[in-house]
């Protein structure tokens, strides 16, 4: 199965699980940072792999960016991009301290690592209960700088298949207002190997209801 | 009064004076110039991956370094450069993520370092400049007027340097 076999309802299928998924994210991060997390409603973009970096907010934006891959029944990546002030706020949030340049020393880089974790293994675990797989993420990679440079390694990887990208996003902010609201987005990139998997598991979610 | 072309993720551009060609945000991609100084002729490529392997695809082959270093030279040399000429620089090729690089060996930027100079040797093209590796991105602005590159990164201290 290839991206562009993909039908109409393959993709609200996927977006529908992602809103599940996200719901459960959301609500971890909520009390990890103790305000509540708004979620936008996920995109579900099957795009040339060339514009990605645009879709990220372009590519020489500069962002944090952590990256799990996703291992068990179906492969991927999951990646959390955080505009570089957010991503200080979360921290600064986080371990009660001030909002400083030195955001990311080596406990900072470590929270925000578990931040990603914890978004990723809650966004992971509803997504696997709901279409009865194991889906279960690497450890958390992160990267600060330009948006282009911290997800080009996914491109060559996507680009040895294909010249396409599914990217399944959804974009969250805190409720602070203005110069401490925190901002992010998260993706989640389905290898094309593990289509199939995938749209056989939401099949069966449609056999049983 | 320079004007900016920009090569986008798996494509070359070819171009003379007075336009610069740019390409943003490489990692473990490369970024390629060509240039033939007589004439003011050359070309940019940002490139992905090394060459094929066996069940890639290759509905694109502007995709891989030692391809789009081949096409590229080819289409300086039918617009009028000079094989003879051609001098390349290659840019990025950075290994973002050093965990990565201990799950898989050779990580793909330091792959893409090696064929790129592989494929250039082949060719005869000196190689007049290189900056690459590393663990960050880097953009990449070729001036046609004078085959300077300068390359941008968001390194403390060593924002911009000409090549």
């Amino acid at each position: 199965m290839t991206f562009k076999q993909l039908t109409e309802e393959h993709l609200d299928a996927l977006r529908e699980v992602s809103n599940v998924g996200m719901g459960h994210a959301a609500t971890a991060l909520s009390q990890l940072v103790g305000e509540t997390v708004y979620l936008h409603v996920p995109q579900v973009t099957l795009t040339d792999i060339a514009n990605v970096p645009d879709l990220l907010g372009g590519p020489e934006q500069v962002v944090v960016g952590i990256t799990l891959q996703i291992r068990g029944d179906a492969q991927g990546n999951i990646i959390l991009v955080f505009p570089l002030e957010s991503a200080e706020r979360l921290v600064a949030q986080l371990l009660a301290r001030d909002h400083g340049p030195d955001a990311f020393d080596e406990i900072g880089i470590s929270t925000i690592k578990e931040v990603g974790n914890i978004l990723a293994s809650s966004y992971l675990g509803a997504m696997g209960s709901l279409l009865n797989l194991t889906l279960i993420p690497s450890i958390p990679l992160l990267a600060n700088d330009m948006a282009g440079a911290v997800i080009d390694f996914l491109l060559i990887e996507l680009s040895e298949e294909g010249n396409q990208a599914l990217m399944i996003e959804t974009e969250f902010h805190g409720s602070n207002k203005d110069d401490k609201l925190i901002r992010g987005h998260f993706f989640l990139l389905p290898d094309p190997t593990s289509l199939v998997v995938i749209t056989d598991a939401i099949g069966g979610l449609n056999d049983n209801a | 009064m320079t004007m900016r072309e920009r090569v986008g993720i798996s494509e070359f551009k070819i171009a003379t004076t007075p336009v610069s060609l740019v390409t943003y945000g490489l990692g473990s991609c490369l970024g390629i110039t060509l240039y033939d100084a007589e004439v003011c002729l050359g070309g940019l490529a940002h490139t992905l991956l090394p060459r094929p392997r066996p069940g890639m695809d290759l509905s694109r082959m502007t995709k891989f370094v030692d391809a789009s270093i081949r096409l590229m030279a080819d289409e300086l040399v039918a617009n009028g450069a000079s094989m003879a000429r051609l001098q390349a620089k290659v840019f990025g090729g950075a290994n973002m993520f050093a965990a990565l690089q201990e799950w898989s060996g050779e990580s793909i930027g330091q792959r893409n370092i090696v064929c790129a100079r592989e494929t250039l040797a082949e060719l005869g093209i000196p190689l007049a400049a290189e900056e690459v590796g590393g663990n960050f991105g880097r953009t990449v602005v070729f001036n046609l007027a004078t085959g300077k590159v300068l390359v941008k990164s968001v390194r403390e201290g060593q924002a911009e340097v000409e090549y």
